[in-house]
């Protein structure tokens, strides 16, 4: 894995504190937003929690700067407003992060599964984020639960239906 | 390319041909081509006085205005682009197209450096936007000075403020920067990093701490700045200008 490219806000000490100026502020947030897509996408990772004081991200260690809890919070209502994140719990501390927004990840499966030909058959879950078929497509490696919620989107459009196995869900797309 | 140059002088000739014609005057040949070969002797001299004084024209805008207005006595426009000799010279369209791009670089930049840029970071910017032309020019920090003063002409859009240890920080915002924050700005250029505290602003210009306090508060509410509050090494809270900080490029 190549090194993670910070950008250099990421050394500048005030990137850590919520800017009072608006301006100055929403940049600080998009540039926020935009580093924790990259990051997390860079890690595969599809969950943060605005408590997790030591993670790299939130935490600049050499600078001896982090995010508040606070912060972080309004930078996660920001990519909830852009479509990249949600809160998984209604203290909202808990939440789930993705890199394309769940709209674009349902399009993708769904071009993928007719691009081979898997119209009118049952996948799994498990098929589609980690088969071996899907290897080298861009949803592939995604965490299941974003994937479920991202196919949720496709079956109110009614392209898709989701069925409840043993222990997995079956999905049969249209 | 325009070729007013060569056509003034035509034009001139020309009329002065006419004015003699209609008083009636009988002109010598001879006399005809005296004056046109003094003039152009007239223009020869004026136009290794230029080489001459290269620097100095471009230097100061005096001297350049009153090169200039001996120019258009004779019918030459020194600032036409144009072939040949002016385009040694090329002073019109030299500082129109740096004042240009000073501009452009500003603006481009402002999101980051909050509309304040160091000298030396734009000139090193401006040269690498102008690249390899081949009328490329090595650009000094007084061609952009003179440059930003023409723009001038968009109110106090793009003013240049001294700031101390010789040091010049372009401003590309609207609105006026103030002597007080100009101070604060010297300050700030003076350390490395480039940020101020409350204790600095009072030690450095001697002001008492509410004022201190204001100054910085009025910096941070125009944006040209950005407030830390983790600080703990300088008295916990700290402001710092992104066009002063090194690690930005």
């Amino acid at each position: 894995m190549t090194e993670f490219q910070w950008p250099w806000e990421y050394t500048f000490p005030p990137f850590f504190t919520l800017q009072p100026h608006e301006e100055t502020r929403n940049q600080q947030i998009k540039v926020w937003a935009d580093l924790v897509l990259r990051y997390l996408k860079y890690l595969n990772k599809y969950q943060v929690n605005i408590n997790e004081s030591t993670f790299p991200l939130f935490n600049n260690e050499t600078l001896k700067r982090r995010l508040s809890p606070e912060t972080i919070l309004v930078i996660l209502e920001y990519l909830q407003r852009t479509g990249h994140a949600a809160p998984l719990d209604k203290r909202r501390i808990e939440w789930q992060v993705y890199w394309y927004t769940l709209e674009e990840y349902a399009n993708m499966v769904y071009d993928w599964i007719q691009q081979t030909g898997q119209l009118n058959t049952i996948c799994t879950l498990y098929e589609i984020a980690s088969g071996e078929n899907s290897e080298g497509m861009e949803f592939h490696g995604i965490d299941e639960k974003v994937l479920l919620n991202a196919l949720r989107t496709l079956e109110i459009k009614g392209k898709c239906e989701v069925v409840e196995l043993d222990d997995s869900y079956g999905i049969k797309f249209f | 390319m325009r070729r007013r140059a060569g056509l003034g002088a035509i034009q001139q000739q020309q009329l002065a041909a006419e004015k003699y014609k209609d008083k009636g005057t009988n002109l010598q040949e001879s006399q005809f081509e005296q004056m046109t070969k003094q003039m152009e002797v007239f223009r020869m001299k004026l136009e290794e006085f230029a080489v001459k004084h290269k620097q100095d024209i471009r230097k100061n805008s005096h001297f350049r205005k009153q090169f200039q207005e001996m120019c258009a006595a004779i019918g030459v426009d020194p600032l036409a682009a144009g072939k040949g000799f002016w385009s040694v010279l090329g002073i019109g369209d030299f500082y129109y197209e740096l004042s240009v791009q000073v501009v452009e670089v500003c603006l481009a930049a402002n999101h980051n450096t909050g509309g304040l840029m160091e000298l030396s970071e734009l000139r090193r910017r401006l040269i690498a936007a102008r690249g390899q032309s081949a009328v490329h020019q090595e650009i000094t920090n007084e061609d952009i000075l003179m440059a930003t003063k023409k723009l001038n002409i968009f109110g106090n859009g793009f003013v240049v403020h001294k700031v101390g240890k010789g040091k010049y920080m372009v401003q590309s915002i609207p609105g006026e920067l103030s002597l007080e924050e100009t101070k604060v700005l010297t300050v700030a250029s003076n350390t490395d990093m480039g940020f101020v505290t409350l204790r600095m602003l009072t030690e450095h210009l001697g002001w008492g701490e509410l004022r201190a306090k204001q100054s910085l508060d009025k910096t941070l509410s125009e944006g040209l700045c950005w407030v830390d509050e983790q600080d703990t090494e300088n008295d916990g809270v700290s402001h710092w200008f992104p066009s002063l900080f090194p690690g930005r490029f």
